[in-house]
């Protein structure tokens, strides 16, 4: 990995690959990583690759749907959904002209399984209009500072960044060899590209994001640096207050309160807090250390995101600086 | 009437559904366990568990065949001399790898099937393979007389319920006119609007061959013409597979976590399941914060003498240089946290808990627990939480 090369601010690249498993809260993190660089004054793009797009909702509870268009949900902060079947079409389009033909049978329902079917297709055809958008210009800049990708889960392996490689093996010429040489090319470039792994400190999604990190280190050429370890929870209380729940249990039960529950139901709602931040704390060294990369970690929220406070408060703890030492 | 987990272990199969991290696979393992103490022969089919849950199970490797827990082990938890409990991780590539061998008409042909350069590409992709395999793999061990009960841990589709839909798509892949067409162009040129079709889709395969420069076309037809072979094998099993998952022997079970994005995928879950005609048995929330003590109170407020009362409380217990004025501010700030999450998991299930309670269906609270169910121990400990709730819900 090109360290030096790629010692740049969070922000100041073109493209950001948000990934991790379902459930870590990848899509949220997507959203605060636009807040933070819009509110930087950049220009972003946040493409979703899921069914349905989640972001929006997020920056703007009164957003509509978006689809393959981009789309400005807040100033600054654009969003689209990449359908691959319609970026397929686009490009198919492009390549051969007749879209009309073209649609017709991107249409057809055995060629849409055979192309499912096919290897990395989605993906690098994703992949492919991310490259067509960050080379977008207008007024003799680019379109989008930053693009942000809402990468599909990692589920069984990581076939979304695979691509690149498994096509250069099965391509052998055409223009699209060219095209995903072009991606490729991005892809490993640190100045332009960086991955975020996103995880829980919980078993799981740990356990997977060493196996993501370890993988991109062996076999991809993707700038990584950090983890973003999201719903950390907070110990509510100094730790010199350690054994405060025990104190609590060992209460008289002669103590009776007028308003407040009782000193064992305290002595649980201190423990189980206590808990749930040494679990977190726990895995928080598991993965510096297995990944040997800095963390970054987010507050957990009780209520999720509910309003644009509660996305600003994330987007500041994205990008603050990563703790731990890159080993 | 009553909604009891008995009820759910004397079908043949459970199929646990749900998004992925709401602790699908523990509480698979948690039911089978609960079924093998209730006398039946249990076998659970897990997908990806956490490591120290798959050491509990004895399924450390990966491997196709169950493997039974230890008579012992179980004995302590309560399982009965006729009841039992196996474990296995599914291996679905070689899953349809095995079904590839079982339906092709020769070695030849399977030979060429396993080393075509879409097969080996596509196996994990081709119709929904991935989740097809996993069910046919339920279908295969549903056959061994062995096994009273099946607990089946779905996987981690990308969209939710593809498991479901594999069979189908398998079906339909197999009779679609493209693959009939790419089979047997003469037959499918039949048909007037085929020709037009046909003539579009040759030009555009043409074209994509051109800019990919691959031999897409030439492989396409080579992979499906060997396949075609053991096709009719295939769709015979793939519409038993179908009738199985959708037949009065199999039940199924929707994990949900607590969490207000992940119930709202849960009513979608819901409403795919509807769709597709299933009846669900219950929902098992799991990892719910639930107050320990009756119902969450709506706000933490304690009176003057309450501070004073609790503050002097833990000064006694804390003895000299003990901090009692933070610690009593500590655990009131605590149970207001803890408090406002149990209000959260209330509001966001409830939705969902009436839903289900409207259609008589089991509902179950699984409260969070202080650490996740890594020893056979704490599985039967979940297993009780789950069924006794049933029972009580009826």
């Amino acid at each position: 990995m090109a360290q030096a090369k790629g010692d740049l601010p969070l922000l100041d690249r073109r493209l950001a690959i948000v990934t991790g498993k379902g459930g870590t809260g990848k899509t949220t993190v997507a959203a605060a990583l636009a807040r933070a660089a819009a509110d930087r004054g950049r220009r972003v793009l946040v493409t979703e690759v899921g069914r349905d797009a989640q972001v929006p909702r997020l920056l703007d509870p009164s957003a509509p749907e978006v689809g393959y268009e981009e789309r400005e949900i807040v100033p600054g902060i654009w969003v689209m959904r990449i359908d691959p079947f319609a970026a397929l079409s686009e490009y198919l389009g492009l390549q051969i002209g007749m879209p009309g033909l073209v649609a017709r049978v991107l249409q057809n329902r055995g060629f849409r399984q055979l192309m499912g079917a096919s290897p990395g297709w989605r993906d690098l055809i994703t992949l492919g209009k991310v490259w067509h958008l960050e080379q977008m210009v207008g007024n003799g800049r680019p379109k989008y500072d930053l693009i942000i990708v809402d990468a599909p889960a990692t589920g069984h392996g990581m076939t979304f960044l695979d691509v690149p490689r498994v096509v250069a093996a099965a391509v052998r010429a055409g223009p699209l060899r060219q095209h995903t040489l072009a991606v490729e090319e991005m892809i490993a470039d640190p100045e332009r590209t960086v991955l975020i792994p996103v995880a829980l400190a919980e078993e799981l999604p740990t356990r997977e994001t060493v196996a993501l990190v370890r993988r991109v280190r062996d076999e991809l050429s993707i700038h990584v640096d950090r983890v973003i370890v999201n719903a950390v929870h907070d110990l509510p209380f100094s730790t010199d207050l350690g054994d405060l729940d025990a104190h609590l249990a060992r209460l008289p039960d002669s103590l009776r309160f007028e308003s407040l529950p009782a000193p064992t139901v305290l002595a649980r709602c201190v423990r189980y807090l206590r808990a749930r931040w040494m679990l977190n704390q726990r895995y928080l060294a598991e993965i510096q250390q297995h990944t040997k990369l800095p963390t970054v970690t987010l507050p957990y929220l009780t209520f999720g995101v509910r309003d644009a406070d509660d996305l600003e408060r994330l987007a500041r703890a994205t990008v603050a600086e990563p703790l731990g030492e890159t080993v | 009437m009553s909604v009891d987990a008995r009820t759910l272990f004397e079908r043949r199969i459970v199929v646990c559904v749900g998004c992925g991290g709401v602790g699908k696979t523990t509480i698979s393992a948690a039911l089978a366990l609960e079924a093998a103490r209730a006398g039946r022969r249990t076998l659970v089919l897990t997908i990806d568990p956490a490591r120290r849950l798959a050491d509990a199970l004895g399924i450390e490797e990966l491997g196709n065949e169950p493997r039974a827990l230890p008579r012992e082990a179980l004995g302590r938890l309560g399982v009965p001399p006729e009841g039992s409990l196996s474990a296995v991780m599914l291996d679905m590539k070689r899953t349809f790898d095995e079904l590839v061998e079982r339906f092709s008409e020769s070695t030849d042909a399977r030979d060429r099937i396993m080393s075509n350069p879409i097969y080996q590409n596509v196996s994990d992709a081709l119709a929904g393979s991935v989740e097809y395999s996993a069910m046919e793999k339920v279908f295969q061990l549903s056959e061994e007389p062995e096994y009273d009960l099946l607990v089946v841990d779905t996987p981690p589709a990308q969209h939710a319920l593809d498991f479901l839909e594999a069979p189908q798509r398998m079906l339909e892949f197999l009779e679609s006119r493209l693959v009939q067409l790419l089979i047997h162009p003469a037959f499918a040129a039949g048909r007037f609007g085929f020709r037009l079709f046909q003539r579009g889709a040759h030009r555009v395969f043409g074209m994509i061959e051109q800019i990919t420069g691959m031999g897409f076309l030439e492989d396409v037809s080579e992979f499906l013409l060997a396949f075609e072979g053991m096709s009719d094998g295939f769709r015979r099993r793939a519409l038993s597979v179908r009738e199985l998952l959708e037949g009065p022997e199999t039940a199924y079970v929707l994990v949900a976590g607590p969490g207000p994005e992940s119930v709202a995928q849960s009513h979608q879950f819901l409403d795919r399941l509807e769709g597709f005609g299933i009846r669900l048995e219950g929902v098992v929330a799991n990892r719910v914060r639930l107050w320990p003590d009756g119902a969450v109170p709506d706000a933490i407020e304690p009176t003057p003498r309450d501070l004073e009362a609790l503050r002097d409380g833990l000064a006694r217990e804390g003895g000299e240089g003990f901090p009692a004025d933070a610690a009593a501010r500590a655990a009131i700030d605590c149970a207001e946290g803890y408090a406002a999450q149990v209000r959260r998991d209330a509001a966001a299930l409830g939705t969902l808990r009436t839903r289900v309670e409207s259609r008589r269906r089991f509902w179950r609270a699984v409260p969070e627990l202080d650490e996740d169910a890594h020893d056979l121990e704490a599985l039967a400990r979940l297993g009780r939480l789950v069924s006794e709730s049933t029972r009580e819900t009826a």
